[in-house]
């Protein structure tokens, strides 16, 4: 292997802060790419909780951790598109249950994004609010980085592998 | 073996992460790995997605010699080689950390030299 094959792209890592408040908290975002794995982090702060997104997109997967308030990791959900009909199934792979946060979570940001989705989530269960707002942060972000695409039509497709 | 390698120092985020690209036999193979409050992630990929997904943890024991709990919560539950891999990689976190682990496995081959190759850049690049 040669040696001098260092294209490293070290410029790729840098830390932006958006001054684009909305109002209810700041956004501190940061983002690392290498190669296939893009990984995006991100806190949004709202009046009562502190959200923490972290983003890790594959060629053919997404996984997202959702932190509320804390750095745990949670209960793991995957999602995927299944026979018949490639409908979504969601299914809880450590702890949680299908009344937990995460679950719908998941299942909705396949149907959004048409990849399977492997979702951490440690948002509280009997918290409406928060999760849906939780979801709302993650889907616009997503949409920000191009990985949900929308139509014209308002109808949402895939983005095809970059 | 040529190693391309971001690290999030965290300041503000609180889960530090290491993202490393390397080759391993001939296979473009990307490593991410996690610290949560209460966990390792360690993710292995050369297809693309996390495929086989395995959780390890130490168990609580009285006696002197440690025990370890390691399964497969998610993919291929017929290769040992797999949870052979997530059993050497919770000994090595056990030695600092009582954290459990979720390792996730994309391996285009699951040889053993492979699956060593994979343990000494995890072991290399670890947050434990």
């Amino acid at each position: 292997m040669a040696s001098g094959e260092l294209n490293l792209d070290f410029s790729a890592q840098h830390i932006s802060t958006d001054a684009h408040c909305n109002g209810k908290g700041k956004i501190l975002e940061d983002q690392a790419i290498d190669s296939d794995v893009q990984i995006t982090c991100f806190t949004e702060d709202l009046h009562d909780v502190t959200l923490h997104f972290q983003i890790i997109k594959l060629a053919k997967q997404i996984y997202v951790w959702i932190g509320c308030n804390t750095a745990r990791f949670g209960h793991l959900y995957a999602a995927a598109a299944t026979r018949p009909n490639n409908a979504v199934s969601v299914t809880s792979l450590i702890g949680g249950s299908s009344d937990n946060a995460g679950s719908s979570i998941a299942r909705r940001l396949g149907l959004k994004t048409g990849l399977s989705i492997v979702l951490a989530c440690n948002i509280p269960k009997d918290s409406p609010m928060v999760e849906a707002t939780a979801e709302r942060k993650l889907v616009e972000k997503l949409r920000n980085l191009g990985y949900i695409k929308a139509t014209p039509e308002g109808m949402r497709v895939t983005l095809a592998e970059s | 073996m040529e190693i391309i390698s971001n690290s999030c120092p965290s300041t503000h985020f609180p889960v530090a992460h290491k993202a490393i690209s390397l080759d391993i036999k001939g296979n473009k193979t990307d490593i991410v790995i996690c610290k949560y409050d209460d966990n390792f992630l360690v993710m292995v990929t050369q297809i693309g997605c996390m495929g086989s997904i395995l959780r390890a943890r130490k168990e609580e024991s009285v006696s002197v010699d440690p025990t370890f709990n390691v399964s497969v919560v998610f993919g291929k539950r017929d290769e040992p080689y797999l949870l052979a891999c997530a059993r050497q990689l919770i000994e090595n976190i056990s030695c600092g950390s009582s954290r459990p682990l979720v390792l996730s496995l994309g391996l285009k081959d699951h040889s053993p030299g492979t699956l060593k190759d994979v343990i000494s850049a995890v072991i290399d690049n670890r947050l434990w």
